[in-house]
């Protein structure tokens, strides 16, 4: 197990070397000479010379990139062009509602995918499991924004039932009902996924032969279905789960634009849409990290789960 | 026996193409899927004949209108016909997608392919597709507006970047289940050079999977490009996009609700019916991909 791990964070590596490259070429295509910037329009011509071999913006580029490694590594990100706050400062304050927000979408999602996948799987070609079915292709092709309008539109506008924009804090702290909508908007675009290979897992382990046993040895039919089939059938769907991190961090920018969630993803399309690369540049980064983590732990826990895997 | 015969002869036969779609006919929801995706398709191309009204006219005398007799979809806040805006946002949309689709899924056939023939370049063509896997694809599109500024540019160059690796690890699949088998070898064995070997011996037999695959993640595409219009990273106002102009509608949501709503419904119908369209042809193709 250990050097499954050792493997696969080898394999990140060069991975995350390409998502700080990208972020670095993000900072080399300010349009002005930060330079000029700082020196302000009436700078002499060595002042700003100064202030470039000051900033080491002299120096090659691969020695610029490696310097921006090693600050990186200080969390040092930058300051915003806009607020002139420390990037790393604002990413502090984004990632805790974006992580809220993923997590809300996952508790929402997770139980009611297995729910209908197992009830589809048990039900296989009757009307439950075509009703099930037809929901879950028709929740795949909707798009994330188009759940939260219709949302918005009826649970927060004319219904008034829950608020719709912003945060008003922690969940711990009355933040709940302010999370709900951007929850139930992200967490829909999962269940489809989700209740799709539930379904085919539990119908491939339903024919197994220790749920025959079961069977034959005259447990309950719930018992069979929840403890021998569901929970083998866990191995392929948390894998999907992970698969599906790529769609919940899209999802997760598109849901906090709509629902003016103070998230990461917002922060980043408020930053490029006002030109404000290091903001810009350290949102993008944080998110590709959060993803290269969320699967490596899910390689990890299918290892962990799957003991054959290791072999392979 | 001739070089070319062992190239046709052993490979698995091909249901013909009428057998496919007779097949393929007989199931009733693809049938459906299938004639809203040609009709859609259709609408999108004839957009300019068959748009009622210009879909750049602003007309201040009838902004925020309703679905209604003369404009069938009601009008938007600057008084454009929201059904002619849908027919030509419709058009880029299709577009975008299948670009994403097309070039994505050339790159990535390629790549996958040389991976599965040559040995040798497996373990570099695959780290590159682990690099690429680790950038969701709105990830790529925000990165890539920040840097040339949002347009369509940036979509496509997200959206084929969110193809290729895919495309590229179902082609190395399909490509290495074919390179073990015994035509290859013969074909080796009587001399026929590695462009022929690559091109009729295998990619011919793997074109089919990843045909299914491309038809399976349109649908997809089509999504991930959208939700870049609606975040402002694709299409630039007044040009009409199903996603922007959702966007936009999101302004004037409980005033005028149909603003955002029908663009986004049109995004779902498309979707929907390509991917109803792409379940029945997996099965249809390739029962393999099934899981």
């Amino acid at each position: 197990m250990a050097r499954q791990i050792v493997h696969r964070l080898l394999i990140s590596f060069p991975a995350l070397l390409g998502v700080l490259f990208l972020c670095f070429c993000l900072l080399q295509v300010v349009p002005a000479d930060p330079a000029m910037i700082i020196a302000g329009p009436d700078a002499k011509a060595d002042t700003i010379a100064a202030i470039r071999l000051e900033l080491g913006l002299d120096r090659p580029i691969p020695i610029q990139f490696l310097d921006y490694i090693l600050r990186v590594l200080r969390g040092d990100l930058g300051r915003s062009i806009i607020s002139n706050k420390m990037v790393s400062e604002e990413l502090g304050l984004t990632i805790g509602p974006t992580v809220e927000l993923m997590l809300g979408a996952m508790i929402m999602a997770v139980p009611v995918g297995l729910a209908l996948g197992t009830l589809a799987a048990v039900n296989r070609g009757r009307l439950t499991d075509r009703l099930i079915m037809a929901f879950s292709v028709a929740g795949v092709s909707m798009p994330v924004f188009f759940i939260g309008l219709i949302l918005i539109q009826y649970v927060g506008f004319k219904w008034a039932l829950l608020p719709f924009t912003g945060r008003t804090g922690p969940v711990w702290a009355g933040g709940l009902p302010s999370l709900i909508l951007p929850a139930v908007t992200l967490g829909a675009v999962l269940i489809g996924p989700i209740s799709r290979l539930t379904r085919t897992a539990v119908l491939e382990v339903l024919g197994a032969d220790f749920v025959r046993t079961a069977r034959a040895k005259g447990l309950r039919e719930t018992v069979v279905i929840v403890h021998h089939a569901l929970r083998n059938a866990l191995i392929p769907v948390v894998t999907l789960i992970g698969l599906q991190a790529a769609f919940l961090l899209g999802g997760a920018v598109v849901t906090e634009t709509m629902f003016s969630w103070p998230g990461v993803g917002r922060l980043a399309v408020g930053a490029i849409v006002s030109s404000d690369f290091p903001t810009a540049q350290g949102a993008i980064m944080i998110l590709a990290l959060a993803f290269l983590l969320i699967n490596l732990l899910v390689d990890v826990l299918y290892v962990y789960l799957d003991p054959r895997v290791q072999r392979t | 026996m001739s070089v070319e015969a062992l190239g046709t002869a052993q490979a698995p036969a091909p249901a013909g193409r009428a057998g496919v779609l007779r097949r393929l006919m007989r199931d009733k929801v693809a049938a459906i899927a299938a004639i809203a995706l040609t009709l859609i398709v259709l609408a999108a191309i004839a957009a300019p004949l068959i748009a009622p009204y210009d879909p750049y006219f602003t007309d201040l005398t009838k902004v925020m209108q309703p679905p209604n007799e003369t404009n069938w979809f009601g009008t938007d806040n600057t008084g454009r016909d929201i059904l002619s805006r849908v027919l030509y946002g419709t058009r880029s949309t299709l577009m975008l997608g299948l670009i994403g689709v097309i070039v994505g899924g050339l790159l990535g056939g390629v790549l996958g392919i040389l991976a599965a023939f040559y040995p040798r370049l497996d373990g570099w063509i695959m780290r590159l597709v682990d690099i690429m896997l680790a950038f969701p694809a709105i990830l790529i599109g925000l990165a890539v507006a920040a840097i040339f500024g949002a347009g369509l540019t940036a979509v496509v160059i997200a959206l084929v970047v969110a193809t290729v690796p895919d495309v590229a690890r179902v082609a190395r699949g399909a490509a290495v289940g074919v390179m073990g088998q015994e035509f290859i070898e013969a074909g080796r064995a009587v001399g026929v050079s590695d462009s022929t070997l690559i091109w009729r011996y295998l990619t011919l037999n793997c074109i089919s999977t990843i045909f299914v695959f491309l038809t399976l993640r349109f649908g997809q595409i089509i999504l991930i490009g959208s939700a870049l219009g609606f975040l402002g990273m694709g299409a630039q106002p007044p040009t009409a996009e199903l996603g922007m102009m959702a966007a936009q509608g999101r302004d004037f949501l409980f005033m005028a609700p149909h603003i955002a709503t029908i663009p986004s419904l049109a995004i779902f119908v498309i979707v929907l019916a390509a991917n109803l369209l792409g379940d029945a042809l997996r099965d249809v193709l390739d029962p393999r991909l099934q899981q």
